[in-house]
Parts: C-alpha cells; sequence; structure tokens
C-alpha cells in the first residue's frame, strides 16, 4: 500500500552523493527536488515550500548553515536534515542550535536516512498539529466565555464563527466582503475588523445607497476648488480621510457602473484623483465593502462588475440572520431592556419567562434593528419590574404556543372603537428577511382577534387614519408624543393633521 | 589491499535494486572523469581554492560509495598542512578512482547476478 509522500528538496552538489540519496528515498512516495547551491535552495525552499530538507553542509556557493539560519529566520518550518561528512561535535551542536530537526554524518546507510527522515518529518507533523489543537483550543476557550465581541452581542455558534473570521483577517490588509439581511450588523462587523486590525487611521464609513450618484465620486474621492458648480472649497473625501485606516463602503451594489470603473482603479492603483485634480495621490487604504444582496447574482446580472467584485471580494464574511443565531435574540433583548431603562429611567430589569419565549420563538425578519425597536416599543410604552410577553408586539405572541396574558388596560393598549384592519402589511411572520423593517410594525393591537377581511368596514384611508388617530389619542389622554409612539409615526405628524383637520372642519369664510 | 570499503559499498549494493546502485556507479564514474580534470586544471593554474573545493567534492562522492582509499586522499588533498604538491597528488587520485571503479564494477555485476538468481 502506498502511503501519501511528503515533499522532500534534497540540497547536494555531489552527484553521486544526490544519486546515493535518491535511490535510498525511491520507494517512499516522496516527491524529491534537487538544489545544487545555497541559492537554489533558498529559491526552491520558498516557492515550493517543501516537508523536509537534506542540507548539505558543504555547498559551492556558501554554507549550508547560512541556508539553515535563513530559512528557520524567515519562519519556514520544513524538518532540515543536515547531512555532512564533517560529523564533529561541534558542528552538530550548532545546527542543532540554528534549528535544525536532526544531523546525519555521511555515509549512511539506506535505513539510518529513511529512519532520519521519517523521524523529522513525524515530529514536524506533531508540532505543527500541536500548534493547530492549541489555536482550535484557545478559539473555543474563548468562543464559549465570548457573548460580546467589539460592539456585537451574541454567543450563539454562528456569531462565533464571525468573531473569529473578524479575528484572523483583520490583521491582512486583504478586502473583506461583508453579505447579510439588513439589520445583521454589517457595519458593526466592520467597525469590529477595523479595531483588532490596529490601523491607525480612521474608519470611515460611506453608504453608497444614501449618496446621489452624481456626488459620489466627490464622496468618495473628494474635489478641488472649482470642479463643478458648487464646488466652492478643496474637499478631502472618505478614502484620503481613511488613509491609513479603513473605508467601508457600505450598499456597494447601489454604486453606479460607471463609478464601480473608478472605483475598481482605486482598489488596483491604490490610487485616487479627486474630482477636478489634475494629480493622482497616494493613499493606504484597507477596503470594507457590504450588501444586503447576493454579490455574484448582481454580476451575473450585469448590475455589478465582475473584475471589482473579484478585488474585493477577497475575504466574505457573511452575517447570520437572528433567527439563525440560537440563545442570541434572549441575550440582546436583555441588554437593550437594560439600556432603554436606563435611558427612559424605567424599572424593568428583566424579561418574564413568557416574554423570553416569545423573543426566542419570533424569526425577526428585520433581524436586531426590529428587536431593537421592539424592546425600546415596550419600554416606552410599559413599566413594571419585569417586562412581560404581553407588553410585546403582537406578532411576536401570535409566535407563542399558549395564551399569554392580555396587555394590562387603561393607556397600555390602543382599543379601537370597531374592529381595524390588522395591518395589511403585517400577516403571519413570513420567513423571508427581504421584508422592509418599515413594514414590520414593532407594535401593533395586541388582545383582539384578527377581523377577517371581509368583516373589515371599508371606508376611505383618510376616515381610516382619522379613526386610529383619534383613538390613539383618546387611549392616551391626548398625550401626542405618546399616541405617536403607539402608531409609530412622528409626533408632528398627528400635529399636522389636527391642524389640517380643524381646518376643514371650519366654516368657509 | 581494497579500494573499498565492504561495510558501506557492499551495503549499498545489498540495499538498492541493482539498476539503482549501477546508475550510482555510472554517476560515480562520470564524477570521478569530471573532478579528476578539474583537479588537474585548478592544480596546474596553481589555484589552491579551487583544488581543495574539487578535492572536497571528490571526498564527497568517494565517501558516498565506500572508495575509502580515494575518500582518504582526496582529504590529504584538501589538508593545506599537507605538503603534498597536487602534482604528485592527481596521479594518486586517478589511480586509486580507477581502482575503486573497478571493484564498484565487479560488485555491480554480482549485484545484478544475484538478483537474477532464482
Amino acid at each position: 500500500m502506498t502511503t501519501p509522500g511528503g515533499r522532500i528538496l534534497l540540497v547536494e552538489d555531489t552527484p553521486t552523493q544526490a544519486e546515493v540519496a535518491k535511490a535510498h528515498l525511491r520507494e517512499l512516495n516522496h516527491t524529491l527536488r534537487l538544489a545544487e547551491t545555497a541559492a537554489a535552495a533558498l529559491e526552491q525552499a520558498r516557492a515550493w515550500d517543501p516537508d523536509a530538507i537534506l542540507l548539505d553542509l558543504e555547498l559551492p556557493d556558501g554554507s549550508g548553515l547560512d541556508v539553515l539560519k535563513t530559512l528557520r529566520q524567515e519562519g519556514f518550518e520544513a524538518a532540515i536534515i543536515v547531512i555532512t561528512a564533517n560529523a564533529s561535535m561541534t558542528t552538530a551542536v550548532e545546527v542543532m542550535k540554528w534549528g535544525a530537526t536532526d544531523f546525519l554524518p555521511k555515509p549512511y546507510p539506506k535505513a539510518k536516512l529513511v529512519f532520519t527522515l521519517q523521524n523529522a518529518m513525524e515530529k514536524r507533523r506533531l508540532v505543527i498539529e500541536n500548534r493547530a489543537l492549541e489555536t482550535e483550543l484557545r478559539a473555543a476557550r474563548s468562543g464559549a466565555a465570548r457573548d460580546r465581541f467589539h460592539g456585537f452581542i451574541g454567543a450563539s455558534a454562528a456569531m462565533q464563527a464571525v468573531y473569529r473570521t473578524i479575528e484572523s483577517v483583520a490583521k491582512s490588509r486583504a478586502s473583506i466582503f461583508i453579505t447579510g439581511e439588513s439589520g445583521t450588523g454589517k457595519e458593526l462587523a466592520a467597525e469590529a475588523v477595523h479595531k483588532v486590525s490596529e490601523r491607525r487611521g480612521a474608519f470611515v464609513a460611506l453608504n453608497c445607497g444614501a449618496i446621489p450618484r452624481d456626488l459620489l465620486e466627490s464622496e468618495i474621492f473628494g474635489h478641488v476648488k472649482g470642479a463643478f458648480t458648487g464646488a466652492t472649497d478643496n474637499r478631502i473625501g472618505a478614502a484620503r480621510q481613511a488613509d491609513g485606516g479603513t473605508l467601508f463602503l457600505d450598499e456597494i451594489g447601489e454604486m453606479p457602473l460607471e463609478m464601480q470603473v473608478k472605483l475598481l482603479r482605486f482598489v488596483q492603483t491604490g490610487t485616487l484623483q479627486p474630482v477636478g485634480a489634475s494629480k493622482p495621490e497616494k493613499v493606504d487604504v484597507r477596503f470594507v465593502c457590504a450588501t444586503n444582496r447576493d454579490p455574484l447574482a448582481e454580476v451575473e446580472a450585469g448590475r455589478f462588475r465582475e473584475d471589482l467584485y473579484y478585488r474585493l471580494y477577497v475575504v466574505p464574511i457573511e452575517m447570520p440572520p437572528l433567527r439563525a443565531r440560537e440563545g442570541d435574540p434572549v441575550l440582546i433583548a436583555r441588554t437593550f431592556l437594560q439600556a432603554f431603562a436606563r435611558e427612559e429611567k424605567k424599572r424593568f430589569c428583566g424579561l418574564a419567562p413568557e416574554a423570553e419565549a416569545a423573543i426566542r420563538d419570533y424569526p425577526w425578519p428585520g433581524n436586531v434593528r426590529q428587536l431593537q425597536n421592539a424592546v425600546r416599543n415596550a419600554v416606552v410604552m410599559h413599566d413594571g419590574e419585569r417586562l412581560e410577553a404581553a407588553m410585546l408586539p403582537a406578532m411576536l405572541l401570535r409566535a407563542l404556543p399558549r395564551a399569554v396574558p392580555a396587555a394590562p388596560p387603561a393607556a397600555l393598549a390602543v382599543v379601537l372603537p370597531q374592529p381595524l384592519p390588522e395591518p395589511v402589511l403585517a400577516p403571519a411572520p413570513a420567513p423571508a428577511w427581504s421584508v422592509p423593517e418599515s413594514l414590520v410594525p414593532a407594535w401593533s393591537p395586541s388582545a383582539p382577534p384578527e377581523p377577517s377581511p371581509a368583516a373589515i368596514e371599508i371606508q376611505p384611508l383618510w376616515k381610516m387614519e382619522k379613526r386610529l388617530i383619534m383613538a390613539a389619542l383618546e387611549q392616551t389622554r391626548q398625550d401626542v408624543p405618546r399616541a405617536a409612539s403607539l402608531l409609530e409615526i412622528n409626533p408632528s405628524t398627528i400635529y399636522r393633521k389636527l391642524q389640517a383637520w380643524r381646518s376643514a372642519e371650519k366654516p368657509d369664510g | 589491499m581494497s579500494a573499498l570499503d565492504p561495510s558501506i559499498a557492499e551495503q549499498l549494493a545489498q540495499d538498492l535494486p541493482p539498476e539503482d546502485f549501477r546508475r550510482i556507479v555510472e554517476t560515480f564514474e562520470d564524477d570521478l572523469g569530471r573532478l579528476a580534470a578539474e583537479l588537474e586544471r585548478a592544480g596546474l593554474a596553481g589555484s589552491l581554492d579551487a583544488y581543495r573545493r574539487v578535492a572536497h567534492s571528490l571526498a564527497g562522492a568517494a565517501a558516498a560509495v565506500g572508495a575509502v582509499m580515494l575518500e582518504r586522499t582526496a582529504r590529504v588533498a584538501m589538508d593545506p598542512r599537507s605538503g603534498m604538491p597536487p602534482a604528485q597528488m592527481v596521479p594518486i587520485i586517478r589511480a586509486q578512482a580507477a581502482a575503486a571503479l573497478q571493484e564498484l564494477a565487479v560488485l555491480a555485476a554480482r549485484a545484478g547476478d544475484d538478483s537474477a538468481a532464482p
């Protein structure tokens, strides 16, 4: 039976010696290469990364000892067996001191060479394996203990993998591409990469989807005075601000194709040209990009340049949706509850078991941001020692297997004079992550059963809206900010509507 | 007196398939031809460094096949204190190389015969 062999570099300038070594090793299924000089030995070791090196000490262009020193100083982990005819104890001690794995005097019988080589390779394998296990163990230990990581809250296995990836890639200069649904913490991941990277420059984030396409080039590269109408001064762009640091390009999939060409040039050359400037400028930027789309699908659809994709998609980090982070929703909810209770000067100090169950079982299509809104809403609207399940948005309670006591009466729930339609955009929780958060209400009437669509008395929308706002005001004893909070609208909207209704009610003239 | 150390040369012949052993002997022969010529040139040119370097290679090649007499002589040539001038040394080396090759050829033939025997 043949076993997979290793890569052996034989450094020997005397053909007879080389032929003897090759003949001895022929049956061992190793791949053997020969270097006849010190220079060739270094070149082959660097290019080929052998598992073991059989190194003659006397070489025509230098000493094998220098080759050994250089390779060890460069961090080569190959097993290096020094072979020499001058087998003095001093030489043996010297080469072992410089990191030789073993020492073999010439001439040697086949059995001795084979035994020494196999031993040295096994020793090397064990050292590498041991180091890998230690790294794994350290990661496992730290992973088990970590429920926080540079702004993240989460102890789930999915997040431990994210933490480990960030740690292992942060110090490299490789571009990072973060994907994940909205609200999963892509920007937080980008910031964590920057913090762990120890890059001294700034972390500069730019949302490519939020900047008008005409301004994007100037936002990234800056402009000089007079470059275009309105450019009254020189302006440093995000890339220059991030010099020596990290440039985070969020929603990169939204970047127009013509801008992608300019970004590609920047990524390739490390030089940028501010709009209107005549000379390019060199900057040292680490790129981190993010999108909530499938980047490869965008490439296939022709909306994202393939060459830019391959430049930026070097290290992918996929942020897991909250529903895939077992145990994290409750952990995050507790943290938010404490923070918001402090902020709102409420007494909350924990979650009731039913509330925990509701939070745990809900799929959170809007991810952490939706959970944050739900907890904030509950804290703003209620008070108590514990946050009860009934204080949570109704859609969470529908996911609960058993009945949950209704919310306390009075101002804590909106009771409508007539059955109102459930917001049309809030059906049973949809697993699709693509449901925009704005369409997922963080609060909806909890106790009454849902009327079927047929039972709803259809009225003009403005009338429905007015009824709903008035009901909210009634329930909150005309407290506009609280009513607005219940309805998840801005208080100014209520003031504006009230004014409009009053004006409409006034008799003409 | 034998030109070869049997504990090395015969061991080599036993350890290896005959074709491998023959290949080693052929390589050794090539090495000897080349190195002896280089040694002679270096001696004539009075280039002691080159002379010692070639003598070192010769000693290494000889040691690999157990040509102990040749190895010893080559090591003497490497030593600047030996006082043996190249003009005297080169003929000795050539003679010892020829003797070693002759014995190795016999060994190679025997190794081939042994392996062919039923």
